[in-house]
């Protein structure tokens, strides 16, 4: 699932979760943390904070970005790169540690302002706010950026919330708006310059998490472009563009129309910022260790290589953070392929399965990342710890009461299954082979079944009619959220409303009554600490149904260049966070 | 001598009009025939968890709504007339010859691609020099001192600079000269105009990495050619009219030897000007080998038509240029 990888935003923070989404807009005025290089400082401190001002940051890039058009992208590294030159209505606390995953006004003035019924959410801008050009941002460019995530054969790529979520989901985008000023999309109000009003077909508590994705970065529809609006999308960021080689490099540099006071969430230290892209891995390492580039842009940590010599040097291992990807590895266990529609023989699996082969698989500790023992990672706020089959406590997995699950189930011998993976994928295919291994201890007999990636979802695994046909009971699968919370990450795993005929992401077609009404319930509970606890009774439900093997909270090991100030590891991000860091 | 190369230019044009369609069936119809329907392929191109609608826009936008022979007629329309796109508020043309519209950028494939072409030319040409020199000196000189130590060794080295593949001798050399000992610190590749000390300084590892391997096939080449001819009959009357032996192996020798070499080297450069991929991809330089690797990884189909009928147009103008210097040299090649 390495697109997917680069798609998602991973969402970390789970501690401090129910007082973070409790927040009623105004963030805590605690100083963050500071500490000197060592490894791991920058998980949950700022290393080298610093105000020093200058110099040229250098990004590498082993690919491209989706689009840098903050309309068009779904790419975590994009999310967190168009914040220097771009300014959502909310966005995400530039702080280290739990507090990163908290939501802040950014271009409004608090958070949503939500109506009785749960239908409509109000914005407020802030004053003055200007574009690169000078002229002022009003809450038009706001509604036309959000008009512009509906024409989708122009701008493909970012997610469909606005559409799914809105009154009026049949508006065809601004191309295609017959009305004068382009302004025909009738769920969303702009009453004045400063006032921005969403109309919801139905409640959603998360709404300010969707206001925060990129997609509410203002446009000026003069300006628009349409599929070249990416080679010079106008900013309100403390950068604008310079210059753009599409699929090479891209120069930010210093937007004089940015104003500090206005926004406490990002710095303007460093003059320029230089994006090269499609560098090859391994010589990104290189560049980062010996000085010729500063950071790795796309955030996902080190090669092998990079990595061995990293973590035996005490000099570098000092620059170094293992810090939680956001994501779960984990594989699916069909609830409509026989036997595994029975309870017990999917929680047979569950005790057979050797947790630290799968930890292995994927890399060890370090680059693998920790034993999982839930759906949700302990970033994602509403996680609690639970371990209902074993995972930590015997991780090379419990054969005996996989066979009493067996004799449950009716299958006192085993049973033969599929697993489905992804051929392309050397980690998932290493997997997949050390579980056929662990579940024979069982006595469950699996045949491996590789797809290409690019067609797993579209034509194999994500298509129910091949599963079923194929006897694919176990899938091998990667998740991160869109935002950090229990919806985020649960919802197109786990609800039955998500089983789609293909492109399915629901893949253990999990359809229980119970999951759906506590999903239903949960998107109409306004009080976030009573919506965290629903997001771990849906993870605690999906486990006792078994659906779901989790295999490791995924971790990366990322390198911070030592000339860098005020580095730290976004929590929401999963990286380091773009929007604060300079020169020394 | 014209009128061959007027009908060789007719011939030309055949033959990448065979190319063109042979890549669109390849890319385009393989799929239909193996079952992917144009719903499957939009949905390739549209963002996580798209909403149906959302895919049958891009359907459409990317024409895999329409029957083949009309997606392969309005590709060859665009090449000769140049094409419009939505590019959402307006219409944006692409001038011919437009080899399509990229389902990944968004952009027309023809601008992106001409944009790599400096790069990639400027890695070949700067090789090839380099090969030429150093392959066919060492080839002659092997010849001459056959089964001497600078025989042995030069034939050893060879050896070494066939069977390394790019990817590993690249990145050794990278490892040595850029990290270890910076004498080329981070090559990046920079344009002639702009600064060509920096330009040449930044791609000697490149250059070099390349030729290695090229030069190491020429100078076998060069050797097991020369050997040949040195054992002719005219060469001994060469040495026997009292000839220099300079004018011996230079003019009688290395010219008999250097015909079958100019024809592969013709070969050489145009499927090099299409892109060294290895080369391009271990040293980060965004050349038309890059490009091709992107556009597959992307599964760009027209990005890779695009480079496919660049390399091919690349290696049928080397050759007519080879088949037209040939001509010149033996007047029977024109009939």
């Amino acid at each position: 699932m390495n697109r997917r990888k680069k798609f998602t935003v991973a969402a970390i923070g789970a501690a401090a979760a129910v007082e973070l989404s409790a927040c009623g807009g105004t963030p805590a005025a605690t100083p963050s943390p500071q500490s000197t290089a060592q490894y791991n400082a920058a998980i949950s401190a700022v290393v080298s904070p610093s105000s020093n001002e200058g110099g040229t940051i250098h990004f590498d890039n082993s690919s491209v970005p989706d689009s840098t058009d903050p309309g068009n992208t779904y790419y975590a590294f994009m999310w967190n790169t168009v914040r220097l030159y771009g300014r959502a209505l909310i966005t995400y606390r530039s702080v280290p540690g739990s507090g990163g995953n908290q939501i802040v006004p950014d271009l409004a003035t608090s958070l949503g302002q939500v109506s009785d019924n749960g239908l409509t959410w109000t914005y407020h801008l802030k004053p003055d706010i200007k574009f690169e050009d000078g002229s002022t941002v009003t809450s038009q460019d706001v509604k036309y950026a959000i008009e512009r995530t509906y024409a989708k054969d122009v701008l493909p790529n970012g997610p469909s919330y606005f559409k799914l979520l809105l009154k009026d989901p049949n508006y065809p985008g601004p191309y295609k708006d017959k009305t004068p000023d382009k302004m025909g999309l009738t769920s969303v109000d702009t009453p004045n310059s400063t006032t921005i009003v969403f109309h919801l077909q139905k409640p959603f508590a998360d709404f300010d998490y969707v206001v925060a994705i990129p997609q509410t970065v203002p446009v000026p529809p003069a300006k628009d472009t349409g599929a070249n609006y990416q080679l010079h999308p106008v900013s309100t960021g403390p950068y604008k563009f310079q210059s753009y080689q599409l699929d090479k490099q891209f120069t930010l540099v210093r937007n004089p129309h940015w104003s500090a006071a206005t926004d406490p969430n990002r710095k303007q230290l460093a003059s320029k910022f230089v994006f090269n892209l499609n560098v090859n891995a391994d010589t990104i390492d290189n560049n980062l260790i010996h000085d010729f580039a500063e950071l790795d842009m796309a955030g996902t940590g080190v090669q092998a290589a990079a990595r061995a010599q990293i973590l035996t040097s005490p000099s570098l291992r000092n620059n170094a953070d293992n810090a939680l990807s956001g994501f779960l590895w984990f594989t699916y266990i069909n609830t409509k392929v026989k036997p595994l529609d029975n309870v017990h023989c999917r929680r047979a699996v569950q005790y057979a399965a050797d947790k630290v082969a799968y930890q292995t698989a994927y890399g060890g500790p370090v680059a693998g990342g920790d034993i999982a023992s839930t759906v949700m990672p302990p970033s994602v706020i509403g996680y609690q710890k639970f371990d209902l089959y074993q995972a930590t406590t015997m991780p090379h997995g419990n054969v005996t009461k996989a066979k009493e699950e067996l004799r449950a189930c009716g299958e006192p011998n085993g049973f033969s299954t599929g697993f489905a993976f992804r051929t392309d994928r050397p980690k998932e295919k290493a997997m997949a082979t050390a579980e056929q291994q662990a579940l024979s201890r069982a006595g469950i007999k699996v045949t491996l079944q590789g797809y290409p990636s690019g067609k797993y979802f579209t034509n194999f695994a994500g298509v129910p009619n091949y599963v079923h046909q194929h006897d694919l009971g176990l899938a091998a699968g990667g998740w991160a959220p869109d935002w950090p919370d229990g919806y985020g990450f649960l919802y197109y795993l786990t609800a039955g409303p998500a089983i789609s005929s293909a492109g399915n992401t629901n893949i253990e077609e999990q359809n229980d009554p119970a999951v759906n009404n506590l999903f239903t319930k949960a998107v109409a509970t306004a009080d976030p600490a009573a919506r965290n606890q629903i997001w771990s009774q849906i993870d605690r439900l999906t486990m006792q149904n078994a659906v779901i093997l989790p295999g490791v909270y995924a971790k990366s090991l990322l390198y911070r260049n030592p000339d860098l100030t005020n580095v730290y590891v976004s929590r929401y991000y999963a990286m380091y966070d773009y929007a604060s860091i300079g020169l020394k | 001598m014209i009128s061959f190369i007027v009908r060789r230019l007719i011939v030309t044009v055949f033959l990448l009009l065979l190319v063109s369609l042979m890549t669109f069936a390849i890319f385009f119809l393989i799929p239909r025939l193996a079952g992917q329907t144009s719903y499957e392929l939009a949905q390739q191109y549209v963002g996580r968890n798209p909403t149906p609608a959302a895919v049958h826009a891009i359907e459409r936008k990317l024409g895999f709504d329409q029957p083949l022979p009309v997606q392969y007629g309005r590709f060859v329309k665009g090449i000769v007339m140049g094409a419009h796109y939505d590019a959402g508020p307006d219409k944006s043309y692409c001038p011919p010859p437009c080899l399509g519209y990229s389902f990944r950028n968004q952009q027309p494939v023809w601008p992106m691609l001409i944009s790599n072409v400096p790069v990639t030319a400027s890695l070949a040409i700067g090789a090839a020099v380099l090969w030429l020199v150093a392959g066919i000196a060492i080839g002659v000189i092997s010849a001459l001192k056959r089964g001497t130590a600078f025989d042995r060794t030069a034939m050893g080295l060879a050896l070494a600079g066939v069977s390394l593949p790019i990817f590993f001798t690249g990145l050794i050399a990278l490892q040595l000269f850029s990290y270890k000992w910076p004498v080329f610190p981070n090559p990046q590749y920079v344009p002639l105009t702009e600064n060509p000390l920096a330009w040449a300084r930044n791609l000697v590892l490149p250059w070099t990495t390349l030729a290695f391997l090229y030069a190491a096939l020429y100078a076998r080449l060069t050797r097991a050619g020369m050997l040949e001819t040195m054992g002719e009959d005219y060469i001994r009357t060469a040495r026997a009219k009292g000839l220099p032996e300079r004018t011996v192996i230079v003019t009688h020798g290395l010219r008999a030897t250097l015909t079958p070499i100019v024809t592969i080297f013709g070969m050489d450069l145009g499927l090099l000007l299409g892109g060294a991929v290895l080369t391009e991809f271990t040293f980060s330089l965004h050349g038309l080998g890059l490009f091709t690797v992107l556009a597959i990884q992307n599964n760009d189909l027209p990005e890779i038509l695009g480079v496919v009928m660049l390399t091919a147009f690349f290696v049928v103008i080397a050759n007519l240029i080879v088949d037209i210097l040939y001509a010149v040299v033996d007047p029977r090649v024109r009939y």
